[in-house]
Formats: C-alpha cells, structure tokens, sequence
C-alpha cells in the first residue's frame, strides 16, 4: 500500500488561501459591525451628554404675598376685572418676593432689585397668575410657590455658565451666581427632575428653562397614528397587488420605477404637494397633525412598498406553488402563506419608513408645523375635527431650538432628540419582537 | 378586521373629519425666521394675557410667508405675514390676483446686524472699505479688474493682525445678504475708491460697476451660511479665525463666547442703531390682512398688542431681547388703529 | 339612546347591514345545500365573507368619493352638496350590495373567486395612490416651474455651470454645479454605505448567533432614526475638522472644514442600516437547503455567500441600496452643515460643494421676493431632479433584471 500522496491534516496552499479568504471575510463583517457600533455610540453619547440636563431644572421656593389693592382693584373678586392685571404687573410682586427672602436670609448683595429680579423666569409671573385667577380668593394672602429660575441661573447649577463666562454675559453677572449659591446652600433654590420638560408647552426666546415638549410630543404622536393607520395597509395592499397580482408588463415596470423614483423626491417636494392638495385643494386645515399625517403617509409609502415587495419576492415560489396545489385560491395563498413569511422583512420596511416620518421637519415646513404652538391640540374638536388643531412635532421642536440664540436650547435640543429616540426605540421594540415571531429560514 | 377593511373604515374617518371642519379660533401667522422670536415673545405674552387661543407662529422665510399670505382670503390662509423686507410690487401683484388687496403693512423695528469673532481670537475694528477689500472677487488694481489676493487680514488694513481671512456671511437666501452687500461692500467699495475706479474702466456703467462691487469671492475665503446664526456660530467655534455676520439680538445673547467689532468706530448697540449712528441694519415688518381682522377672533388684539408700547417700546420685551425699536413707533400705531392700508399699485 | 345613536349612524347602520349580509347569505347557502355541503360550489364562509365585502367596498368608495365632491363642490362655486344625499346614497348602495349578495348565494356561486375580486380592487386603489401621489407631485410644481422658464432662459438653466442667485435679480441660475454635488456627494456616501451595511448584514444573517442578531440588528436600525440635525452637527463640529487638520491640509487639497467628503461620510453612517436592515431581510430568505447545498459541494462559508447566496438575495440588495440612494439624494441637513452651501464643480471630494435638495429648501424658505425666479427655481429644480431620478430608477431596473436570477 502507497502512502497518499496528500494528507487532509496537512492544508496545502489552496486550502490556506481559502481559509485565509475566509478569516478574511469574517473580519469584514465584524468590521462592518464595529464601524456601526462605533457610530451609533459617539452620536448617542453626545446626544446624552448635552441633552441629560435638560431633564432637571432649577427652581427656587418663593413665599409671595398677594396685596389686594394691587391685583383686585374693585375688590370684589371679580374674575374678570382680576384678568385686566397682566403678567407684567405680577412680575415686581415675584421680584419683591425674592428680595424679601435674600434680606431675610442676611445675604449681603450688591444687586439692584431689578437684578434680583431678572434671576426670576419670565414664566414664572404667568404661573403665578393662573394660579391667582384660578383662585381668587388667594389674594390678599401669601401663596408658597416654587418658580423657575432663570436660565442663566439654572446654567451655572448645570455647569453651562461659569463665573468666567458670566463676567462677559450681558444677561448675568457672577455676583447674581454668588447669591445663588448661597440660595442653595440654604435650600431656597434646588435642582430636581423637570417633568415639565415632556409635559410644558414651547416658550419664547426668552425663557429656555421654561420650554418644553408638551405639544411636540401630542403632535407627533397623532401624526404617528395617522401614518401607521394609512401608510401600513395602503404600503402592503400595494406591494402585494404590484408583486403578486399585476400583470408582468410595462404598465406594471412603470410603476415599479415610479414608486422607486418617489423615494427619492426630496422631502420638502411633499410639503409642496401638501399645501397644494391637502390645504388649498381639499381645504384641511393648515399646521394640523392630520396633515402632518397625510404628507408623512406619502413620504413614508414608497420605503413601505419597496421593503414590502423584497420581503414578497425573497418568499420561495415553491411556498405559493404549494398552496396552488392544494386548491388556495391565489389571494388565500398570499394572505394565508406568503404574507406571514414576508412580515419580517415588512416591519423592517415599517420601522425604517416611521424612523424617517418621526424625524423629518421639512415636509412640515409649507404646511405649516414648523411652528411656536402653546396651546395643546386635542385629537378631536367640534370645531376642528379629528387632529385638527395646530400642533408641532418633534423634530421641528429640535429644529427651532437648534435656531434659537440662546444657549440655553441646547441641553433643550438634545434633550427633544432623546425623547424621540425613546419613541423610536420603543417602536423599535415593538417590531423586533414581532419579528422574532415572523423570522425563520427554510 | 382584515388589514384592507381597516383600510376602508380610516379613509372613511379621515373623510369624516375633515367635514367637521369649521371656523378657526386662533391667529395664524407664518412668515420670516428673523421675526419669529420676536413674533413668538409676543404670541405668548398675548396668549397669557388674554382670552384667546395663543397664536401659532410659523416660520419658513419671508418668501413661503408672503407666498402663503397671498394665496388667498379665508380661513385657510394665514392672519399675517412677517418679513424681514418690504413686500414687493411683483409680489402685491400675485396678492391681488387672488383677492388680497386690502393689506395693513406694519412696521415692528429694526433689526441690527453686527460682525464679530470667537472671544478668545484677535479683536478688530472694521470700516466698510476693509470687508470690501477682503471679500470683493475682483479688485480695480493698475486700471484693470483683477482677481482678489488679499487672503490675509494685515493686506486690508495694516492695522489688523496677520490673520487669514475666514469670513462667514449669510448665504444668498438671506434678507441679511441684501443689507450687507448694500451696506457694507457698496457702501466700501465707494468709501476706498474702487467704485470710481471701476466706473472708468468700464466706461461709467453705474450698475454693472455696483454690480462688480458687491460680487464675492468664492474661492474658500468667504464661506455662505444657508443655515441659520447657529451655525455660523458653531463654524467659528471651529475655526478660530472666522470672523461672522449675526443679529445683534443673536450677539446679545451669548456676549460670553463672540466678541463684536465696531463698524466705523461705532459699537452697535440698540441706541446707536436707532440713532442711525451704526449703519448696518434693517427694518422688519409684519402685514395683515384686513379682511381678516374682524373674522379672525382675537386678530385686531393680537396686532394692537403687538405695537403698543409696552411690547414694542424701547423698555419692553422685544428691545430687551434685541429689537431696536422704532422711533416711531406711534405712527404704526396709529396705522394700526386706523387700518391704514398698503398702497397697492 | 346612545344605541339608537349608534345604530342609526352611517357606520353602525353599516356594520348592521353587513352583519345581516354575513348571516343571511351563510343561512342561504345553508338551506340550498340542503345539509350536504359538499354539493356547494364554496364554502358557506366564503359566501358569507363576500356579503360583508359587497357591503363595505361600494359603500366605502362611494363615501369617499362622495365626501371629496362635498369638499371640493364648494371651490369650484357649486351648490355644496348637503349631508343628507351623502347618508342616503351611501346606504342605497350598501343595502343593494347586501341584497344582491344574499341572492347571489347558491349552490353554483363561486363566492370565493367573487369576494378576491372585492380585495382586488381594493388593492389597485392601494397602488393607485403611489401613482396619484407622482400625479400630484407633477402637478403642484409643474405651474410654477413654467411660472420660472417664463422668466428665466431654459439653455441657461440646464447648461450654465454658475449658480449665484442674488436679492436684485439679474442671478445666473445653472442647475449643472447643483447636479454635479448631488452626484458627488451621493457617491461618497454610498461608497461607505453599501459595503459597510452589506458586510454587516452578511455577518448578520450567515456569521453572529441569535442573540447577537437579535441585539445588532435594531441597534443599527436607531442610526436611521436619528434626526438628521444630528448628523449635520456631528459633521460640522466634529468629522469636518477631523478630515481638514488629517486629510485635506496635509494632503494639499485645501482648508475648508465644510467638504463633500464629510458630508458623504456622515450621510455614508446615517445610510448603514438602510442597506445592512433590508438586505440582512434578504439573505436570509435565501433557502437554507441553498447554502446547504453549498457547504456539500466544499464551499466555504464566504464562497458561499459569494457565489450563492448574494446573486440570489440580488433583488433584495439592490432594492436596499436604491432606496438608499434615494435618501441620499433626498438628505438636507447633513449636506448644509456637512458640505456647505456654495454651490461649485470640482473634482477635489475637500472642496465645500451643494446639492439640488439643499438649493430647493433654501430658495424656498428664504427671503427672496416668491414671484422672483430666484425663488421659483426651486420647482424648476424639483421637476428636473424628478426627471433624473426616474431615468437612473428606469436604467437601475433594467441591471437588477439582467442580473437577476431566480433560484428555488
């Protein structure tokens, strides 16, 4: 008997090669991997980094008497000769308030009162007086109020303004932070979680520490449903029709092209055909979430329907064969067989189509949603139907606060950014673990 | 519910609501990104202050702004336009083509625009002429145009330290280009001479000379900003040697990391730029359309609160945010209460 | 009552009529069949899922058909039409849908083939919308377009190479410098996007277990799902001067932080999950018996995936990679804060450049007089980007269909 001439234990140069290849490949998709990773996790972290104090705020613990001759004048406690005092009357009663317990505490200060004043949110006067109107009878009292510190102010117990920085900031002094040191130190100003960051309507320019995410989050959330609503099931009745009804032939190529070509129209192109269609053709009402809606479903339906029709076509003929064979009508195979095996691929499509709706401000630009809204829309109205009422978003929340001159925005900014991307991981969430139902190989 | 019937039965809602839709409640205004924050300070002091919903404020540029307000009259269309220049003839023309004629124009303040640089960074004092100098594409050298070499800002001005020229200008969208090729490179360009220079090359053609003026450089010196003064903050921060164009209310609002150069040895403050005495600015207005005024609930209020003076005056809100409020103020009031309307042709 | 209410509403009478439709066509086709129900031509379900169909579908479409003309009557200075003709014809049509399916139901009625005929419909009307929504498209850019050429010359817009709009008029408006950004940066990126996403979706599906899978892959799905304002930010602060003080300066290829080549790398990351998701979807409908089969024969697994599992997951890649594409060219943000906004044509990838999508936000949100062709060459720009777009969509189907093979 020969000994063989080649041993498999042995690897010979084109074994190597291969298997060399093959490391290789491996290596590039673990690179592939990494650079993702790598990605996701510098952009996260300075998202957090500068969004995760927005999430607490500065408040200081005011004792504010309420003098009857100056905020009911006839005495009366008439709710609407009360109403004829304007936010700008209950400001010094806030100052004076400030003043008072700065003196109280023997806080030596070389701020004038107007100073002391100014370390008071500008919001916070408009709290006071709803909270004044809603209860009249306060007046004449003391009320125990916990306001919002100025923006600045609030900045330093952030570490965003300095003594350094203060010196040169026409809008702060470091004298102002000296006091407000001592404040804390006494526990009349504290640092807690800021609910009112998700719940708080926009603020004005002027008022950072008071802006929140209230309307943003409403109108995102019912522009959500309106997309999910309409985009899902006209997106897969499409797709299957295209790819598994229509008839193989220009018409059918056509479409196809078509519907590739729409997702890549610019988005801000859907804000024109919006305003065209939904808000001077149709009469919709214009910074509406059902708008809002609408453009998006648009915007969204092209990635549905080409994700929906991969998912279809990667579905192996021999399953829909199978279910022809034993007597489906073509439709039951479809919905009863092939749908079921496409879902993964559906929901990815899903996912990636909403990520994009959530995100997208310039579609809303012309049919008005990049806006300053304070009022909070409700899902129905008599007047305005269903999400009918002007509403922003959240990426227009992110947008506008990127613009505004004060620095105080930006914690807002990246703050509204971690908001939506806790919406989308919770959308995320919700798909994953569909998927993991749907997914399986054959 | 198959996912087809669901189909049918939201399309059904969907069609529903929008039958319901009636009267609207609240202002709308859309218009000019310059004027927003102060249109928005205004929106919400109104909304605190009285009965009525609080009015949204859209932004988008003066352009979308006025092309929304002269789509038409009706509840559909926006209460108000800001903007950040005069409406334009063409553009009342297209306003009166669908049956907006009768506009209330209003005028809320001026707006004024400063040059300054990163705090830490070399501090400048500029004339018209230097950005002129540095920035124009082509200057008059020997009796011929020649492209611009100064790429350092000691070759402007021999004053000025060497630092390369890195300037970021808004870009070609922005109202504020306008009033800076105007008010500074034109205004420059005649100050240094160029403009006489230029005149007897070309043969005294005035508008391809003012032309030639305010033409800039496009070889990396000059950088246009599409975006807003966020950004040219953030490209300053980033690079140290940039020096860029903002509102002052931008400026006044983060004194801690920009410094501002003074312009003809004026610094620019509300008070010089009222007076007239810092150069650079601009006026900002809003228009209304009468029709609506007594539709709309709370429109009439909305722009009576918006002029009074303890808005618009020199001790409110909007002058304390950066508004260089208007001298005379109490003539829009008066336009206001009278409903003088915009001349149309 | 509230059930009166409910009940005499045009929904509620609906859901009645079908319930009645479900149950009366079921009992008729019971009786008919005269217990035997193999003697009927199909099931009694199927029957009775054709009389909700034949209620809802008409009555769907003729509310909302009529619902428009309501809305619409008005702008065109018609009588409006008044809600009761509306409740009334809608419930004509709903009961005689009822009536004629209860009739309809016996023993030879093929009642499932009727009732798809219902869904079909229904999905055409879901696909006419994708064609509707281009119609549209068309339509509302395609006056003020004509409103542009109008006033500026078609030569100079599509064959000029300089872009300088200004406030007086008088701009030169050349679409070339736009077109030739649009290209440049949308290669860049996919240059990054489309390996990187494909490595990682092969690593996905044929390389990492189920628990990395199920981690990685929605993890990499948040990258699409970050506000593009972000990446912008990312690019200006952060990969811009990167890219200046190592690559651009010591290169020799120029100073300025804002390039083509951040803006395609930052875009390039945001795109990642678009290939990798999708086409980590397609390789993995790949029939195993394939790889299988492969692994029998002495491949590898890269020989594999090469040679067997990508040509058969190439539709779904390239669909992947299209829509890709497409967002790239669609991307605002990130080209403003990323590559700038001077509009040039230069081969240098460091050179600050623009794209079509940034010009047509920006001429459109800015302060230009809107009757002015610096502001309405956004829909000229819109129109001819539509145009592009559908000729490379048209050439990239014609490849996928040369290329693609159908396995089993």
């Amino acid at each position: 008997m020969t000994s063989p001439t080649k041993s498999l234990f042995v690897q010979d140069e084109r074994v190597k090669r291969r298997n060399a290849a093959e490391k290789r490949f491996h290596s590039y998709g673990l690179c592939a991997i990494g650079v993702a990773a790598l990605a996701l996790v510098v952009l996260l972290a300075s998202v957090l980094a500068n969004g995760a104090s927005a999430f607490r705020q500065t408040y200081l613990m005011l004792e504010i008497p309420l003098p009857a001759e100056t905020l009911d004048k006839g005495g009366d406690r008439d709710p609407a000769a009360m109403a004829s005092v304007s936010t700008f009357g209950y400001a010094p009663l806030l100052r004076d308030a400030l003043v008072a317990s700065i003196a109280k505490l023997n806080i030596e200060t070389t701020l004038s009162n107007k100073d002391v004043g100014d370390m008071i949110s500008k919001e916070a006067a408009a709290s006071l007086r709803n909270q004044v109107l809603a209860n009249p009878d306060l007046v004449g009292g003391v009320i125990a109020l916990d306001v919002l510190a100025n923006g600045r102010i609030d900045g330093f117990f952030k570490g965003r303004v300095t003594m350094e920085s203060a010196e040169r900031d026409g809008n702060t002094s470091p004298e102002a932070l000296r006091v407000a040191q001592l404040l804390a130190d006494v526990g009349v100003l504290v640092t807690r979680f800021n609910w009112q960051f998700l719940t708080a309507p926009d603020a004005s320019d002027q008022r950072p520490e008071a802006a929140g995410l209230g309307v943003a989050i409403l109108g995102s959330l019912y522009m959500m449903l309106v997309v999910l609503v309409l985009a899902l099931p006209i997106g897969v009745a499409a797709a299957i029709y295209l790819e598994e009804f229509a008839p193989k032939n220009r018409v059918s190529d056509l479409i196809e092209v078509n519907i590739s070509n729409l997702a890549a129209v610019p988005s801000i192109v859907y804000g024109i055909l919006g305003l065209a269609i939904f808000i001077n053709f149709l009469g919709l009402r214009q910074s509406s979430p059902l708008v809002g809606g609408l453009v998006l479903t648009l915007m969204t339906l092209p990635t549905i329907i080409i994700a929906t029709r991969a998912a279809l076509k990667a579905v192996p003929p021999s399953i829909r064969d199978a279910a022809l064979g034993l007597g489906a009508t073509k439709m039951q195979s479809v919905f009863h067989h092939v749908l079921p095996l496409a879902a993964p691929g559906i929901l990815t499509g899903t996912i990636i189509g909403l990520a994009q709706a959530l995100g997208e401000t310039a579609p809303l630009l012309l049919i008005g949603m990049v806006a300053f809204v304070r009022d909070y829309p409700a899902a129905y109205s008599e007047t305005a139907g269903l999400f009918g009422e002007a509403a922003t978003a959240l990426p227009v929340q992110v947008f506008n606060w990127t613009q505004r001159a004060d620095p105080g925005f930006v914690e807002r900014a990246s703050g509204a950014i971690i908001t939506l991307l806790v919406f989308l991981a919770v959308m995320n969430t919700v798909a994953v673990l569909l998927r993991r139902r749907f997914e399986r190989r054959w | 519910m198959s996912p087809l019937n669901l189909t049918a039965s939201t399309l059904a809602i969907v069609a529903a609501s929008v039958t319901a839709a009636a009267a609207r409640d609240n202002v709308q205004v859309a218009g000019s990104s310059t004027v927003l924050p102060y249109a928005a300070i205004v929106a919400e002091a109104f909304g605190e202050n009285f009965d009525f919903s609080t009015p949204v404020v859209e932004s988008g540029g003066s352009s979308a702004g006025l092309k929304r307000f002269c789509e038409g009259v009706g509840e559909n269309t926006v209460d108000i336009a800001n903007a950040s220049r005069a409406i334009k003839s063409s553009e009342l023309e297209v306003c009166a083509e669908n049956g907006v004629t009768d506009i209330v124009e209003i005028r809320i303040g001026y707006d004024g625009i400063v040059f300054a640089s990163d705090i830490a960074g070399n501090g400048f004092a500029f004339t018209p002429s230097d950005w002129y100098m540095a920035l124009a594409a082509e200057l008059p050298v020997d009796g011929a145009m020649v492209a611009n070499s100064n790429s350092n800002w000691n070759a402007v001005n021999s004053d000025f330290p060497d630092q390369q020229i890195q300037a970021f200008i808004p870009g070609t969208k922005h109202g504020t280009r306008e009033v800076f090729e105007e008010k500074v490179l034109l205004q420059g360009c005649i100050d240094s001479g160029a403009m006489d220079a230029i005149l007897n090359l070309n043969g005294g053609d005035e508008d391809a000379a003012e032309q030639s003026c305010m033409a800039v450089r496009t070889d990396g010196l000059s950088v246009d900003i599409d975006g807003d003064y966020t950004e040219t903050l953030a490209r300053i921060e980033a690079d140290a040697n940039g020096i860029g164009v903002f509102g002052l209310a931008f400026y006044e609002n983060n004194t801690d990391r920009l410094q501002v150069a003074p312009m003809s040895d004026v610094v620019p403050n509300t008070a010089s730029i009222a007076s007239g005495e810092y150069p650079v600015s601009r006026p900002l207005y809003f228009y209304v359309k009468a029709a609506h005024l007594d539709v709309i609930p709370g429109l009439q209020e909305f722009v009576s609160f918006f002029v009074s003076d303890e808005i618009a005056g020199p001790d409110g809100p909007l002058a304390e945010y950066g508004l260089v409020s208007d001298p005379e103020l109490s003539k829009t009031q008066d336009a206001v209460a009278n409903r003088t309307l915009l001349d149309v042709m | 009552m509230w059930v009166v209410e409910l009940f005499s509403s045009l929904p509620g009478l609906l859901a009645v009529l079908a319930l009645f439709g479900l149950l009366g066509s079921q009992v008729r086709v019971h009786r008919a069949a005269k217990g035997d129900l193999r003697s009927l031509a199909a099931l009694p379900r199927a029957h009775g899922i054709n009389a909700v169909l034949s209620v809802l579908v008409p009555a769907a479409i003729c509310f909302v058909g009529l619902s428009l003309v309501k809305l619409i009557g008005p702008r065109l200075n018609t009588a409006a039409l008044p809600d009761y003709v509306v409740y009334w014809t809608v419930l004509t049509v709903a009961v005689l849908g009822c009536v004629v399916a209860i009739l309809r139901s016996t023993v030879n009625f093929r009642a499932r083939q009727a009732s798809e005929v219902w869904i079909k419909s229904l999905l055409i009307a879901a696909s006419v919308v994708a064609i509707l929504t281009t119609v549209g498209i068309v339509l509302s850019m395609l006056f003020e377009a004509m409103h542009f050429f109008q006033q500026y010359a078609w030569q100079d817009f599509f064959f000029s190479t300089d872009w300088a709009p200004n406030f007086r008029g008088d701009s030169s408006l050349g679409f070339l410098p736009l077109l030739w950004g649009t290209f440049y940066v949308s290669f860049i990126a996919l240059a990054l996007a489309v390996p990187v996403g494909l490595f990682a979706a092969i690593y996905l599906s044929e390389y990492a277990g189920p628990w990395m899978r199920g981690i990685a892959k929605p993890l990499i799905e948040i990258l699409a799902g970050i506000p593009t304002i972000v990446y912008g930010l990312f690019a200006l602060v952060t990969v811009g001067p990167l890219l200046r003080d190592y690559f651009a300066q010591p290169l020799g290829l120029g100073g300025s932080a804002s390039s083509v080549m951040t803006a395609g790398v930052v875009m390039g990351i945001m795109l990642i999950p678009f290939v990798s998701s999708l086409s980590d979807d397609a390789i993995n409908a790949v029939p195993q018996t394939m790889r299988d089969g492969s692994y029998a024969l002495g491949a590898t697994r890269s020989e594999t995936v090469r040679k067997v599992i990508l040509p058969a997951a190439l539709p779904g890649i390239m669909g992947a990679v299209l829509l890709a594409a497409s967002r790239a060219i669609g991307e605002t943000m990130i080209v403003v804060l990323g590559a700038g906004a001077a509009a040039q044509m230069s081969l240098n990838p460091f050179e600050a450049m623009t794209t079509i999508t940034v010009k047509i936000v920006s001429q459109l949100t800015g302060d230009t007089d809107f009757a002015s062709p610096e502001t309405l060459v956004a829909f000229a720009l819109g129109l001819t980007l539509f145009a592009f777009t559908l000729a490379l969509n048209a050439v990239a189907l014609l490849v996928v269909r040369k290329y693609r093979e159908q396995y089993e």
